[in-house]
């Protein structure tokens, strides 16, 4: 009797869901603020046209930390999102986290997903331990902007732009023009003090942050980054500031970009994600904008650059049709089409192989230069250890450190040497103390 | 005739000195606003010329729609003033309660009250009382953002304070009158407290208004953060710091509380010093 | 009802409120500080005493004890002495003083996050006006925001402007309360300006002036995180890192949740010394709550 009822109900309840096949809704919390907001909910909207079956609800969460920081919020009250953006330094903190799904599981199941059209700089990045945890999605690198109309007025080829360190504080001094009072008028190049340039600048010398592999072979457990290529950074970055040739703009993004747009700097290092803003500002204030690889310390062989930004992570819900959903929606992300247009349309790269190549075809590259050389730069980069980037827990920290001690420096606090060794003690401490946890 | 001189000249000493003072503390307001009509090309100038040279109004409409400031502002709004009605009527019965009646354990609940002053929960314990927040599911939620408020003992200390001011022969006549308790709180105690109510107001408003630790952390949505919460993000949408644009929307978040502060300082004033000071 | 549970049920909301949000997450503090939290929470690790260990050892932590020691009295100590000298010139008894003394107050209304975007406008190296105005006069153009101490100096001067109104209200009122006949005895005795400031002003003012160190303090302390915050991020180099900077950071950036609710203790414990302190010298001054 139980079992026949049983039987029955069960029957119905399939019967009921079959004919009411409601929609599969998925959340998906998201980093990217401005225009970039309407631009997410575009794609979203053009991937529930065609899959009407799944529902997609985007929701802005704020900075990458705030987006991180709502995570940690929702998996506690037990109401995730399926999908969140998270930042690349948070790759590992994120695989501890005991609520992911590595995207690695999905593609396994799926064939119709061919993981060698990922950029490989890009999948090399959130590959960790031989599995591809998370879908890139914004990705970017640095470059260093620069003024070709102040080059030409100190006398520099617009075209033959620094490639070495030696060559570029060369050309930096040419570019720094004080008035009759000795004040600096204009500086030869600006940065601001962001740690992410350092992890950069150990990459082009193809040198290590962390050890095991940076962290990729197994969990890392010390800092190297106290090392010649470590310090080289900090006296080249020191040297150039302590000689008045670069003007230290400070923490953050805003300032120095303030500082080259007003032409009060003939340089800047900043991320590629700023091209399209910044032909915008040289064609406002009439000078000709130029876009050139990081420089590199001759006689050290040639690393590359690290592929910045954030990726999108699955959240485990215990829900398969919402995971199926999810994954439908990541793999569509990294369609030629919706590439084309997030990296059209905000100056990240595509992170799919075929979406540069119909750039490239459609004559998009020979319209903005600008463009290829960010692209280029990260295509030539080799794929090492060492360029993949480092994966270590607390790197928000680590990161926040080493800016620290560059600030200690410049307050003339410490010197290179001691501030970058501080910073490794400091670094391997919260690695220690995060690495407590899982073990 | 010569006394007569020399306190004209004092009174004109001590009026130019009046206005240099003057004038210095207000001018990173007056620069502010200088700088809100500038032109995106105008705010680099060098040297900088104080003055922009028409009203450019358009720093006001990017710095709206920037950072969403119309739903910034009405969240701002809506936390200042349930803080402040919270604040400001819990405040009233507590200090009744200390002020007007005899019971046990007055001294203690006072002294316990008294205690919070120096334990701002929403700075100090961030992180636990946050944790609070998770677990009521209160995070990105006005609740979290008014709740942890309601409760304050500067309030209850100057409603106190004012009560006892209050000749104890009027709450015996009241009660002879057959007024209660509540009575005599509602009907002759609030009214004849009018200004320094006003005054706690005011200070509850602007305290809440200008909160900004606590709205950082409890709030993650763009439709649930808080005017001051959209200067931190104004500066950084703000790509390359077009001041014009920042200082538009500075002004803005500072407007309602400056307005307010105008408006009602003489109650506030002789509210709330009057109170504390005198007796 | 009997008049005897009347004042409970009128403290009630308030005791409600205090004791879920104030008196428990403080006890929360002690138990959690005692432990080590992995970001999403899926890991934890009872630890005893480790993080107050490690806080004691820590010269980072060391420096930044010292930097908000420094920003707290430097403030405190300079922002009192201009808000009494400009609360001596508001007492003035000159025409048009109740304008003068309206605008005055307006920093009472105006929050550290924008007495910090002021500030950092004024500042700013491409646009802001102190910054030209030190290149004319000084012939340098320091680099506020960016370098040590001037960052410091920096956070300082905002949080001493956004200052002024409050604590000018609460010294011309005690000004004002001063019986009249104080100053006419000591203009019979012959005594100067000075003199009557410092023999009769000052000590006359001193139950407020104590007020306002205490609540000086508790603001520079806390309050000033978001002026750092806007301004400086705590940097440069950490310079200007304080207490509640800190804590911040190590609660919602780095996430050291065990680590973070020690900290919470130490800032317990220095506020315990000040409610100490309070209650052992102000006796007179808690009317002035």
């Amino acid at each position: 009797m139980w079992r026949k009822l049983m039987v029955l109900s069960m029957i119905l309840i399939f019967l009921v869901s079959f004919i009411f096949a409601a929609p599969v809704t998925i959340r998906f919390w998201h980093a990217m603020s401005g225009s970039r907001i309407k631009l997410i909910q575009n794609l979203a909207n053009e991937f529930m046209k065609t899959h009407p079956n799944i529902i997609v609800k985007v929701q802005y969460t704020g900075s990458y930390n705030d987006t991180l920081n709502k995570t940690i919020a929702a998996v506690k009250a037990g109401n995730p999102p399926d999908i969140v953006q998270v930042y690349d330094i948070g790759t590992q903190m994120m695989i501890d986290s005991g609520i992911i799904i590595p995207v690695q599981d999905m593609i396994a199941k799926d064939k119709t997903f061919d993981i060698n059209t990922l950029v490989p700089q890009a999948r090399g990045y959130y590959t960790v331990g031989g599995r591809l945890y998370s879908m890139p999605f914004n990705s970017s690198n640095p470059v260093i902007f620069y003024n070709k109309t102040l080059f030409k007025k100190a006398g520099l080829d617009p075209n033959d732009p620094p490639t070495t360190w030696s060559e570029f504080i060369a050309d930096a001094k040419k570019l720094t023009v004080k008035d009759s009072k000795g004040n600096t008028i204009q500086y030869g190049f600006t940065s601001g003090l962001i740690g992410w340039f350092f992890e950069q600048y150990m990459a082009v010398q193809d040198a290590p942050m962390f050890n095991n592999d940076n962290g990729r072979a197994k969990r890392a457990t010390k800092a190297v980054f106290d090392s010649p290529a470590g310090l080289r950074i900090f006296n080249f970055w020191n040297d150039m500031v302590q000689s008045g040739i670069m003007l230290n703009a400070g923490p953050g993004w805003s300032n120095p970009r303030q500082i080259f747009m007003s032409q009060k700097a003939a340089m800047l290092l900043t991320s590629t994600s700023d091209v399209e803003m910044m032909l915008k500002a040289a064609k406002d204030n009439h000078f000709e904008l130029g876009v050139m690889f990081l420089p590199h310390p001759s006689g050290v062989p040639y690393g590359g650059v690290i592929i910045g930004g954030a990726s999108l992570w699955m959240i485990n819900t215990h829900n398969v049709q919402k995971e199926k959903a999810a994954w439908e929606f990541l793999k569509w992300l990294a369609g030629v089409k919706p590439q084309i247009e997030w990296s059209t349309g905000t100056g990240y790269f595509p992170i799919n192989k075929n979406a540069i190549q119909k750039l490239l075809y459609e004559g998009y590259y020979a319209k903005y230069p600008q463009y290829l050389v960010t692209i280029l730069q990260l295509l030539m980069s080799n794929v090492t250890p060492s360029t993949r980037g480092g994966v270590v827990g607390p790197f928000p920290k680590v990161r926040a450190t080493i800016e620290n001690a560059l600030g200690k420096v410049f307050n003339h606090e410490m010197t290179t040497a001691q501030a970058l060794k501080w910073a490794q003690d400091q670094a391997n401490q919260a690695i220690e103390e995060y690495n407590s946890l899982y073990q | 005739m010569k006394r007569r001189q020399r306190k004209i000249l004092r009174t004109i000493i001590v009026e130019i000195a009046l206005i240099i003072v003057t004038f210095v503390i207000l001018m990173p307001i007056f620069l502010a606003l200088t700088m809100s009509f500038k032109t995106p090309g105008e705010v680099f100038t060098y040297p900088p010329k104080i003055f922009p040279s028409k009203f450019y109004f358009e720093n006001y409409i990017k710095a709206f729609q920037s950072v969403n400031m119309g739903r910034l502002m009405l969240n701002s709004t809506i936390m200042a003033l349930v803080i402040m009605l919270g604040k400001t009527i819990f405040g009233i019965f507590s200090g009744y309660a200390f002020s007007n009646f005899k019971f046990k354990g007055s001294s203690l609940l006072f002294a316990i009250l008294f205690i919070t002053l120096f334990m701002p929960a929403e700075m100090i314990m961030i992180v636990p009382l946050f944790q609070v927040m998770k677990s009521l599911h209160w995070i990105n939620t006005y609740w979290a953002l008014t709740v942890p408020f309601l409760a304050s003992a500067t309030t209850t200390f100057l409603m106190r304070q004012h009560f006892m001011t209050v000749p104890k022969e009027l709450e015996d006549a009241a009660r002879i009158d057959g007024a209660g308790p509540f009575g005599f709180l509602f009907k002759i105690l609030v009214p004849l407290s009018k200004s320094t109510i006003g005054g706690v107001a005011v200070i509850n408003f602007v305290y809440a208004w200008n909160l900004y630790l606590w709205p950082l952390i409890v709030t993650n949505s763009d439709n649930m953060k808080t005017a001051q919460i959209g200067l931190r993000m104004l500066m950084n949408v703000e790509s390359a710091n077009d001041w014009g644009v920042i200082m538009a929307g500075t002004l803005m978040i500072l407007a309602p509380t400056l307005l307010l502060f105008f408006a009602v300082q003489k109650l506030f004033v002789q509210g709330i010093i009057t109170t504390g000071l005198k007796e | 009802m009997s008049r005897k549970i009347i004042p409970y049920i009128l403290l009630l909301p308030t005791f409600i409120i205090i004791t879920f949000f104030i008196y428990y997450p403080a006890a929360m503090t002690f138990k959690l500080s005692a432990y080590r939290v992995s970001p999403f929470g899926n890991r934890i690790m009872f630890i005893g005493l480790k993080n107050f260990k490690f806080l004691f050892t820590s010269q980072e932590y060391a420096h930044v004890l010292y930097t908000t020691l420094i920003f707290v009295s430097v403030t405190v100590g300079v922002g009192l002495v201009i808000s009494l000298l400009i609360a001596l010139l508001l007492n003035e008894k000159v025409p048009g003083i109740g304008i003068f003394r309206t605008l005055v107050f307006a920093p009472y209304a105006i929050s550290p996050a924008v007495a910090g975007t002021l500030w950092a406008f004024l500042l700013s190296p491409a646009a802001g006006y102190v910054s030209y105005l030190f290149l004319i006069l000084f012939g340098t153009q320091p680099q506020w925001l960016t370098s040590f101490p001037l960052a410091l100096v920096s956070i300082m001067i905002a949080t001493i402007w956004k200052n002024l109104g409050f604590n000018i209200i609460f010294f011309l009122a005690g000004i004002q309360s001063i019986p009249k006949s104080y100053y006419e005895a000591a203009t019979i005795d012959g005594a100067g300006a000075a003199k009557k400031l410092f023999n009769i002003t000052i000590p006359l003012i001193s139950p407020v002036t104590f007020y306002l160190v205490i609540m000086n303090i508790i603001f520079t302390t806390f309050s000033v995180f978001g002026t750092i915050d806007i301004m400086t991020q705590g940097g440069p180099g950490g310079t200007t890192t304080t207490l509640i900077y800190k804590l911040y950071r190590d609660g919602f950036v780095n996430y050291r949740t065990g680590f973070a609710s020690a900290e919470s203790i130490i800032l317990l414990a220095i506020m315990a010394v000040f409610t100490y302190l309070y209650f052992k010298f102000a006796q007179r001054a808690v009317h002035y709550q």
